[in-house]
This record gives structure tokens, sequence and C-alpha cells, in this order.
């Protein structure tokens, strides 16, 4: 009886055997994943090492979290597409390592005495290129969810919106290595807006014979620091040093592995064991970690607001909303609730944009909110009295449903009852849903987040303007209104930032929407690893990056 | 035989089509859009992108439309990842969450069965108590949680298998041993549980007194009858796992096809909804039509024909 036993557990153990090398053949190319898996597990043993024996390449390998949406430039608009593109790719201008707009694919440009002429001198990429890609992206039949980027262009909103055509854009080749651009009106941060991907060549006749050419490695043209070598979908992507970009001297990696991995433990533990050379920090871990010394903390362009909603009450009325501004304790929320080293925000624009006379916008327009219990009870009374109130109506404070939302927003719920003596109820709703209740106006006191896409101000401060599909409050303002119209246009910058303060400090006094804090980008370095750019605002740069 | 496999096939459809159409309904009725987005945007973008899915048509067409792309098995892109047909993705995900399914139930069903027949056979003895103990633990233990616990035990602390990513066998151990375990402890506790039914019922006293060798009476008697139980969960817990998990994929980064069941309804990708369903409700019920005809092979009683039991 024990012999059979034994038996069928030898039986059990060859048929799940069995399986495993039978799964072993169907995994099609066992000997290059293995060839491939060895130098990786060398080097996770010691980084030192493993370096030396890969005959010196320099390998760095990221987390890109999931599949790109898109590499069609004006396709992908979010970062898990535009991270790695702006490595494959360059535009006119590239953010340099101050996160200026410096030279691109342009040499050079001249900007005519109106400021509406932009003349861009380029360098390998023939003008055609611009003009191909920038007119795809304003097509409406190819639905480019960027498209409003190049509303800066003459003719470019009319032809997005149905109205007009691709003839009637003002961007022109003069000739193969000359691009003219004129647009709607002067706008100070132009070269700004076109380091951005969208605004990245196409090859007209690669894209004119195979409309997928972006979708697949074989067929990929890039133009800019890498190329791109190989592409799993949703498992990896690898990146090569491009010989022929105008600037490779510079470039230092040879290669770049970009893991899919979307799971914030496992991409940690891989970082530990060496597996990967940057991760975010878990959150769990957040106390632990941040203190570290391999830990870069840098400005992120972004803010976590709560908007109020001007069409419901009690939120018509500008005392109560200031009310419930001046009950807020900004920097416990940041310190004690979302963690990892982000700050409070006091005002709307954050930190990180520079001023024409090189200083900070935040620094220069100050405080705009602050924490001040007896105020808002103050203004609280004041506010319903004016409404003829006895009572408060009641009041909803929604957010989509997360961990970190929901700690916020418990936790303003007891900051609104100690310091206001207002119960609010709390209400969460999965993301689309929330976003689409948002839209149409049906919250009364919602969370709301904002990420640049260009590094101007009034990128932020433009959402507030009346019907603008950003505004989401119902608050409409004809002299806030013109305020951004001249901080779009105004051609001399100083008068132009005067505009933008004005405007964001009467945001603040109108109290549409009030801040919470600041994002900021957290990241975990491997030893030796140095040189990749995080701009606040712009897409991850590994153009300098290097790995020792 | 044949005239029960044709009307179960009858019968398969009109579900199918049942099943589609109340996920169009659902899908329509739940609020939100797959162009809502944290980032900026305007009308003009929104309308332009409806019209580039045709979702700005009426109801009745789009309802039109996902019959049509069921029935020529073309779901079209993606929304949310428009270089990709449906297709596409299923087509990449699904061998790869077969693969790791079918080692997955390959383990589970043996070791389950193994465990259970030794702890029916050692009924109240400290092997049944080892053994049950070991499958309360299994079933108590979510799956993700042992997985994160394996990576940083194998990978990070001991560093004998990669923590993540799909490449080699050695990837395979970690989310196989994770995913396994729970099934194998409710098949472990189903076998034992009917084993000690079976093995106190008349027809097994008897071979017995005919002098059959205790191993012959429990594999060719014994074990037959208490299967059926195990066949029975076999339809459900296959079409499950073969079709992939959504954190055990995310937790080890496997490329299956698991995420976009999640991911799809989240994102209102509405053609990925609906392919996922369809190639998840015909999986299933294909599944449980295997296990009906496996009860047949395994209990002679079960007639297939209507009048035949008579």
């Amino acid at each position: 009886m024990k012999r059979l036993l034994l038996f069928l557990l030898a039986l059990a153990t060859v048929a799940v055997l069995a399986a495993c090398t039978a799964n072993e053949d169907a995994g099609q190319d066992p000997e290059n994943d293995v060839e491939a898996e060895e130098p990786e597990s060398t080097d996770g043993e010691s980084e030192e090492e493993g370096t030396e024996t890969e005959t010196n390449e320099k390998v760095l390998r990221l987390n890109n979290g999931v599949e790109p949406t898109s590499l069609d430039p004006s396709i992908g608009f979010d970062a898990v597409s535009w991270d790695p593109l702006n490595n494959l790719m360059e535009g006119l201008t590239r953010l340099d390592q101050d996160s200026v707009a410096g030279p691109g694919v342009a040499e050079d440009w001249d900007l005519s005495e109106d400021g509406l002429t932009y003349t861009f001198y380029l360098d390998p990429v023939v003008a055609e290129d611009f003009v191909y890609a920038w007119k795809y992206m304003l097509d409406p039949d190819n639905a480019s969810a960027a498209a409003f980027l190049a509303y800066f262009i003459e003719g470019g909103e009319a032809f997005n919106t149905g109205e007009g055509s691709a003839e009637d854009v003002a961007v022109t080749a003069v000739d193969d290595k000359t691009l003219e651009v004129v647009l709607e009106a002067p706008t100070g941060f132009f070269l700004d807006v076109l380091t951005n991907p969208a605004f990245f060549p196409v090859n007209h006749k690669v894209a004119e014979e195979n409309p997928n050419w972006h979708a697949e490695a074989d067929s990929f043209v890039a133009n800019g620091p890498f190329m791109l070598e190989s592409w799993d979908h949703d498992s990896e992507m690898v990146f090569v040093k491009n010989p022929e970009y105008w600037d490779a001297d510079t470039v230092k990696l040879d290669k770049i592995h970009w893991a899919m991995v979307n799971d914030t433990n496992t991409q940690y533990q891989m970082f530990e064991t060496g597996d990967l050379d940057t991760a975010s920090i878990p959150p769990e871990l957040s106390d632990q970690l941040i203190e570290s010394d391999n830990v870069y903390i840098g400005d992120y362009g972004g803010l976590e607001f709560y908007r109020f909603n001007t069409t419901m009450e009690p939120f018509q009325n500008k005392k109560i909303r200031q009310a419930f501004s001046y009950a807020l304790n900004r920097a416990d929320i940041a310190e004690y609730i979302v963690k990892n080293g982000v700050e409070p925000a006091y005002g709307f624009v954050s930190p990180g944009f520079t001023t024409p006379d090189g200083r900070d916008f935040r620094d220069e327009n100050g405080d705009l909110v602050s924490l001040d219990p007896e105020l808002a009870k103050q203004l609280l009374a004041e506010g319903m009295e004016e409404e003829g109130y006895d009572e408060l109506p009641e009041v909803v404070l929604s957010y989509s449903t997360s961990d970190v939302n929901k700690a916020v927003a418990e936790t303003m719920q007891s900051m609104i009852s100690d310091n206001l003596g207002v119960d609010v109820s709390l209400e969460n709703q999965e993301w689309n849903v929330f976003a689409e209740a948002q839209q149409n106006l049906e919250l009364q006191f919602s969370r709301s987040s904002f990420i640049n896409d260009y590094s101007d101000p009034v990128n932020f401060l433009e959402s507030f303007v009346t019907d603008s599909y950003m505004n989401r409050t119902g608050w409409s303002n004809a002299e806030y209104d013109e305020l951004i119209a001249n901080g779009k246009s105004e051609t001399d910058e100083e008068q132009r930032y005067e505009y933008l303060y004005e405007a964001e400090r009467m945001l603040a006094e109108e109290m549409i929407a009030t801040p919470i804090r600041y994002y900021n980008t957290v990241v975990l370095e491997a030893d030796g690893v140095e040189g990749i750019l995080r701009h606040a605002v712009g897409y991850f740069d590994l153009k300098y990056a290097d790995k020792n | 035989m044949l005239k029960y496999i044709s009307k179960r096939f009858a019968v398969m459809l009109v579900t199918l089509w049942i099943i589609i159409t109340l996920t169009f309904i659902l899908m329509v009725s739940v609020p939100g859009s797959p162009f809502n987005s944290d980032q900026s945007s305007n009308e003009t973008i929104k309308a332009n992108l409806e019209a580039h899915y045709n979702l700005d048509a009426p109801y009745h067409i789009q309802y039109f439309n996902y019959l049509k792309s069921v029935a020529t098995f073309d779901f079209g892109p993606s929304i949310k990842q428009p270089n990709q047909t449906v297709n596409d993705l299923l087509g990449r995900g699904f061998p790869i969450s077969l693969e790791l399914g079918i080692v997955t139930i390959v383990v589970a069903v043996i070791s389950g069965i193994i465990l259970g027949i030794i702890a029916a056979l050692r009924h109240n003895g400290f092997i049944d108590y080892m053994a049950m103990g070991f499958a309360v633990l299994g079933i108590s233990i979510p799956n993700f949680i042992l997985a994160t616990l394996l990576i940083q035990q194998l990978a990070v602390n001991l560093d004998i298998l990669p923590p993540a990513t799909w490449s080699s066998p050695a990837h395979m151990i970690m989310p196989v041993l994770a995913l396994a375990t729970g099934p194998m402890a409710i098949i472990a506790r189903l076998t034992r549980s009917t084993m000690l039914e079976v093995l106190t019922q008349d027809y097994i006293k008897m071979a017995r007194a005919k002098g059959l060798s205790p191993w012959k009476i429990v594999f060719k008697h014994a074990l037959r009858n208490a299967l059926m139980p195990v066949v029975t969960i076999m339809g459900t817990l296959l079409a499950s796992i073969l079709t992939g998990t959504f954190v055990i994929e995310q937790i080890f980064a496997i490329p299956g096809m698991g995420k976009y069941f999640v991911e799809s309804i989240n994102q209102r990708d509405y053609p990925v909804i609906m392919g996922t369903t369809v190639f998840y409700s015909a999986f299933l019920i294909l599944m449980l039509f295997l296990v009906d005809i496996a009860y047949g092979l395994l209990d002679p009683r079960i007639k297939f024909h209507k009048k035949g039991g008579e």
C-alpha cells in the first residue's frame, strides 16, 4: 500500500513536470529568453560587476507601468505614451536642463515684430513633416485628444471644429528647411507649447504608405535621442541610442528597457532585486523611505483642489465659499494625510513657473488662501444672513473613489466640523461616474485635479473662463474673461504676468475653487543613475541620463 | 446524443444573445464615457472622438453594430489603445492566460485530489488534520497576499526566482503557486467529504467483501463517484482561471487578458467590454457543456436524451 502511495506521488510529480516542460516548448523561444535573462540576473546580484561584464554597455531599466496608449504623437495624450515618445522623437524645440525651451529640430528661429509669425530654421527633418503632422492632429476625422494645443495656430481651431479646412491652417513649409507658422494671437509661451509631443514631426512619406507606422517597432520612425529597437506589446519596449540624432554626442545611455509593471509593490520589489533602476514609493512605505538618500523629489506642475458649484445652494454665496476655504488646514493634509513630501497649496498656480524677471510666479503672487477659523465663522454668519438662512442647507462633499481621496475628504470633513461648526456629509463615486456628474454641475463641493499641459500659468487659470469645458463650477465673470484673454495675448511679458497675477487673485477672492496641495514627483533611483530630466511641466527626458 | 448536442448549441446561442443584449443595456446605462479624463479638453475634441468611434449614433444602431461585430468576430479597435483591435488584445493576452491557467489547473487538480484521498483514508488521523488544516489555510489566504509574500520571500530575500514579468519558465512558478493554492484547497475538501460518504456505501462494502485490494477499491470504485462534485465545479473554475485573473496578472506583470475585464469597464472601453464579455461567456458556456458531457462519462446513469431514463 505504501508502495502504491509512493507510486501515485511519483506519477503526480511526473505529470506536473510534464505539464511544465510542455509549456516550456509552448513558450516558443525559451532559449532567447534565457539568454536575455542572464545578464539581468548578474546585474541584479551586483550592479557594478554587471555593467562591467556587459562590455560597458550602459543599460537603464525603467518601468512605464502599462502599455503606451499610442506612440502616434497626437493620439497618445497621456504620460504613459508621451514619456517614452519624448525620448524617441523631437519637435522644433526641446526643454533643456533648465526646463527652458531650447533648440530641437529647429536650430534657430525668428519672430516677427507683431509677435504673430514664427520662422523656424530646421536641421535634419524636412519642414513638410511638421506641416503633415500638425494638420493630421487638427483633422477632426483623426480625433486627436491633444488637438486643442494647436488652436494657437491661425486656422487651427476652425479646422478642428469642422468649420475651416486644412489649407487654412497657417503652417507652411517655405522650403525643405524653413517652416513658417502664423499664430491666432501673440503667444509668449508658444516655443514651450512646441516641446509637447503632440507637435512632433511625422515622416509624411512613411505615414502615407503605412498609417499604422507607429504601432510596431519595425515601422517606427524615430528622430530623437533613441530609436525603438523592439516593442513586445504589454510586456517591454527596448530603446537604443540613435546615432543619427543631431546631438548624439550628448547621449550617454546605450539602451533603455521599459518594463510594464502596473503594481506599486511589485515594481518596488523589482527595484530591490535590481531588475529596475527607478521605482515609485509604495504608499505603505512612504514614511520609511521618503527620507532615504536615493529619493528624488521634484516639482510637478499640477494642483489638487475642490470646486464649489456656484449654481447650487449654499455656494452661490461668496462669503460661504470663503468660509469653507478658511476652515481648511492644508499643511496638515499635505504632511499627515497625503504625505510623500507634497507641499500644501496656498495658491492655484503651482511653484516652478518663472516670471519674466526670473522669479517664481508663486512667490511673486504670494499666499492667497489660509487657515483662519475665526474669520471662517464670521464669514459664514455674514453669508447666511445675506441669504436669509436660519440653517445652512445640507452640504455634500464628493470625491472619486480612492484611498487617498477618501482620507483627504474625511480630514476635510472633520476640519470643517471643528473650525466652522458645519457637518458635511461625504459621498464617493467611481471615477468616470464622478467626472460626468461634476461636468454636469450635479455636485456641490467636489474634488478635482489639474495637470499642466504647457509651462505657463495661464494654462490653469483659463479653465475658469465663461463656459469653458474645464470650468465645472457654473461661474462666469466678464472681468476675469478679459484678464485671461489679455494674459494670453499681451506681447509685453511683464504686463502679461500682471494680468495673470490679478486673475489668480480674483479667483481666490471669488473663491470658485479652493486649493489643497500641489503635486510632486517622488522617485527612487538606484546608485549610479543620474541626469534624468523630470520637468515640472513637460515629459521625462533621458537625453542627458547616465548610469555608472 | 447528437440531437442533445445540437439542442444544447441552440440554447447556447440564445444564452449568448441574451448576455450580449444585457451587457449592451448595462453598458449604455452606466454614466461616464471613454473620453472623460483629468486632462484638458473641450467640446469639439469630445465630439470628434465620439464621431470617430460612432458613439454619437442612436442606441439601436450601436446595438446592431455590436451584434454584427459578434457575428463576424471582429470587435474593431479598442478606444483606449487605438492602434490595437480588440482581437489583437485578446489574441495576444489569451494564450498567455491559457498557458498559466492550464498549468495552474493541472497542479491544483492533481494535488487537490491526492490530498483529499489521503485525508479521507486517514480519516480523523494526523494526516487528515494536517491536510485539512492546509486546505483551510489555502482557502482563507487570498491569492494576492500569497503572491506578494512569495515575491518578498523567494525573489527579494532569497533571490532564487525572478520577481515578476513573463519571459521564462522560472517566471511561471510563483504565479502558479499563488493561483493554484485556493482551487487546490477547495478540491481537496470536496474530494475528502464525498470520498468519506462514498466509502460507507454498500457497494464499497461489497467490494471489500469480495476481497479487492484497498487501492483498487479507492481508484476503481470510490474515486469515480467521489469526483462528481469536483467535476461540477470544474466548469466555472476552468473558465475563470483559463481566461486570466486580474489581480495575479497585475502583481506578476503577466501580459495576459485578465486586466481587460476590469480596466475596460473602468475606462468605458465599449468594444473591449463587449469583446471580453462575449469571449468569457462563450468560453464558460462551452466549459459547462463539457462538464455535462463529462458527467455522462463518469456516471452511466445520466442519460442525454429525454425519455431514456424511464
